[in-house]
């Protein structure tokens, strides 16, 4: 049957490269497509943990629900203490962010101050990477200030800023600061409303020396976060608690599902095409087919032999374009996850999306290789359901008569 | 059907009309033409426990002054309520801040009640309709609804009255979804020249079972002259020291 299905395919070589060629393009085409898709989500993500989230953070319970002073952290040392010791922490700092009302000679504004260690900071975030203007590693009454809050503010380099909120016991804090380093992340919401403060000098004012918000932690590989994160948790006492970025970052990872689900629609509608493309030239190929047909049913050949002749006639067909489907799009997607396609100016045109590199990668993933091929197949084969329906509908005479 | 509509709109009126004298009466002992206080505030939250004390100066519906007198850190802020605006003058910085908008629901020094609160006491007055739910001896239950448009941030407040001497006993804050947000208690009701008023008020956040605001009056003078000097912007800095 094999040899017969294949002498059929060398013989019909107008059907047989249409849908070898219709196959391979197709699952190349979605190779690279969903690479390159899971590979921008995944670039975003990275963005978005690179700049200030970190790919976990502990808090005191209910700091995330209830928020103030009643819920920070107030032993920073001990939970140091516990990272220090897991293996795959890459960096973990602590921050302390609260707000006030921060004024300039012309303007005020609401502020979020986050009393930061820098040099810890450069290890876990992009603020460092983030700087536009003036210095990063601000000592004494120096602020860090988001671009946007600077304008806000109506305020530049070297211009004083005062600030008006809470010490974490509740009495007043205020100060004189000085604009020492402006940066830009990219994301409005932050560079609008953010400042930074040397972590000594911010707790001589806010009373918060070993307090913090929270602990921001990186690791060595994102992948084994979750794995980390559990081994970290463990060993947390019961009134602190971690979260992964998963959790921090929840409303972006269901975007980013809604993108993918958006992105598959748009790809089916492809599909959609393509099948019906195969299914009429195979359609085609078996109606001029139907005497060959009468001829095998007469000699004995049974109506299931035929459909197994058929789908094997598909079957080789598809499996020898995608596996060069698998080499090409597969190298592609290997490629670009090794060499990113790197496009000028990206970053700059699209920092107010959160993009914050030039480059475009793919994600290399044998399992979503599998299962894009895995479509591919099963659309094919599905393309043959009908022409071996209209097949049994003759009799060996009727076939052999078939004009 | 017809009376007894034209009854009930009647009796609702009347008990409207009522229930806005009850407010504005309770209004006019808190606040009388002019009024001086000195007050003790203590804050208590599920870590820290604090307590300030503050003189305020108050004219009208839209015109207060509050010096905090204690603890030394902060002795000298002032603060302005001006015609629902809200000035601040720190004497470590030697600044005064126009408080923003954005941080008008920001807590007073720590406490349990908001920046807003302090600039819009005269606004129950103005800016609810009030009406009487329950009466009990001489204890009258009033909802304050907010009227529409009225640039409040409470739904509703059903408050609990006092007629003897028109002072309030309980104060029950929504928000516009109709959510309890906080109540205020009052207690030890004293008697200052004319006025009566209650001295201990306790505020207790719903949501924060751990917060108590404790505010005691520690002395009033009513209708003495207050210089108007205290409601200038430069007061802040001037009466700071």
């Amino acid at each position: 049957m094999f040899e017969l299905a294949l002498k059929n395919i060398l013989f019909y070589k107008g059907r047989s490269l249409t849908t070898f060629l219709l196959t391979f393009i197709s699952a190349t085409f979605f190779v690279v497509y969903v690479a390159f898709l899971d590979g921008s989500h995944e670039s975003m993500l990275k963005n978005s943990l690179k700049v200030y989230t970190g790919s976990m953070q502990i808090y005191q319970k209910d700091y995330r629900d209830e928020g103030g002073y009643d819920y920070l952290i107030y032993d920073n040392k001990k939970i140091f203490d516990i990272l220090e010791n897991v293996d795959g922490v890459y960096a973990y700092t602590s921050r302390l962010e609260t707000y006030g009302i921060a004024s300039s000679k012309s303007e005020s504004s609401a502020m979020m101050i986050s009393g930061v260690d820098f040099k810890k900071e450069s290890k876990i975030s992009e603020l460092k990477n983030a700087l536009v203007d003036g210095v990063y590693q601000s000592t004494q009454n120096c602020l860090y200030m988001g671009q946007d809050l600077a304008k806000k503010l109506d305020v530049y380099l070297q211009s004083e800023v005062s600030f008006v909120g809470n010490a974490i016991d509740y009495s007043f804090a205020a100060d004189i600061f000085k604009v020492c380093g402006i940066f830009k992340t990219g994301m409005y919401e932050f560079d609008s409303s953010s400042a930074f403060l040397n972590r000594e000098y911010f707790d001589d004012l806010f009373y918060s020396h070993n307090t913090s918000s929270y602990i921001a932690v990186t690791v060595d590989d994102l992948s084994q976060n979750d794995y980390l994160a559990q081994t970290i948790s463990k060993k947390l006492p019961k009134d602190i608690r971690l979260y992964t970025w998963q959790e921090l970052m929840s409303e972006m990872v269901e975007a980013m599902k809604v993108d993918s689900i958006f992105g598959y629609i748009s790809i089916s509608l492809l599909f959609f095409v393509i099948f019906f493309v195969i299914l009429i030239y195979g359609f085609i190929n078996i109606s001029a087919r139907i005497k060959e047909f009468g001829t095998l049913k007469s000699i004995g050949i049974s109506d299931s032999q035929i459909d197994k002749l058929l789908f094997l006639e598909v079957f080789i067909i598809t499996m020898v374009a995608l596996s060069l489907s698998a080499i090409i799009g597969g190298y592609c997607a290997y490629y670009f996850e090794i060499n990113p396609i790197v496009m000028e100016g990206m970053s700059e045109m699209y920092k107010d999306y959160g993009i914050i590199s030039d480059e475009i990668p793919t994600v290399f993933d044998l399992f979503t290789i599998f299962w894009n091929l895995s479509v591919i197949l099963f659309l094919n084969l599905l393309s043959v359901l009908y022409p071996i329906y209209y097949v049994r509908k003759f009799s060996p005479i009727e076939a052999m008569r078939h004009v | 059907m017809r009376y007894l509509i034209i009854i009930s709109l009647f009796l609702s009126s009347v008990f409207a009309s009522e229930a806005d004298d009850i407010i504005k009466k309770l209004d006019n002992n808190m606040r009388g033409e002019s009024v001086y206080m000195k007050i003790s505030m203590n804050i208590k939250s599920l870590r820290h426990e604090r307590t300030i004390k503050m003189q305020t100066w108050s004219k009208g519906k839209d015109k207060s002054f509050v010096k905090i007198t204690y603890p030394p850190r902060e002795r000298g802020i002032t603060f302005l309520s001006l015609d629902n605006e809200m000035y601040n003058y720190i004497p470590k910085i030697e600044r005064t801040i126009k408080i923003p908008p954005s941080m008008m629901l920001q807590n007073w020094m720590g406490s349990d009640i908001s920046n807003d609160d302090m600039v819009k006491q005269s606004s129950i007055v103005d800016d609810y309709d009030a009406k009487i739910i329950k009466k009990d001896g001489s204890i009258v239950t009033i909802e304050l609804t907010a009227k529409e448009n009225a640039p409040v941030v409470w739904g509703k407040i059903i408050s609990k009255i006092d007629t003897t001497h028109y002072t309030g006993v309980e104060d029950t804050f929504y928000d516009e979804y109709g959510e309890k947000i906080r109540i205020f208690s009052y207690g030890d009701v004293k008697k200052f020249g004319k006025y009566y008023i209650p001295t201990v008020w306790k505020i207790q956040p719903v949501s924060k079972k751990n917060n108590l605001t404790t505010m005691i009056v520690e002395d009033a003078k009513y209708d003495e002259e207050i210089s108007d000097q205290y409601f200038k912007k430069s007061a802040l800095k001037r009466f700071s020291r």
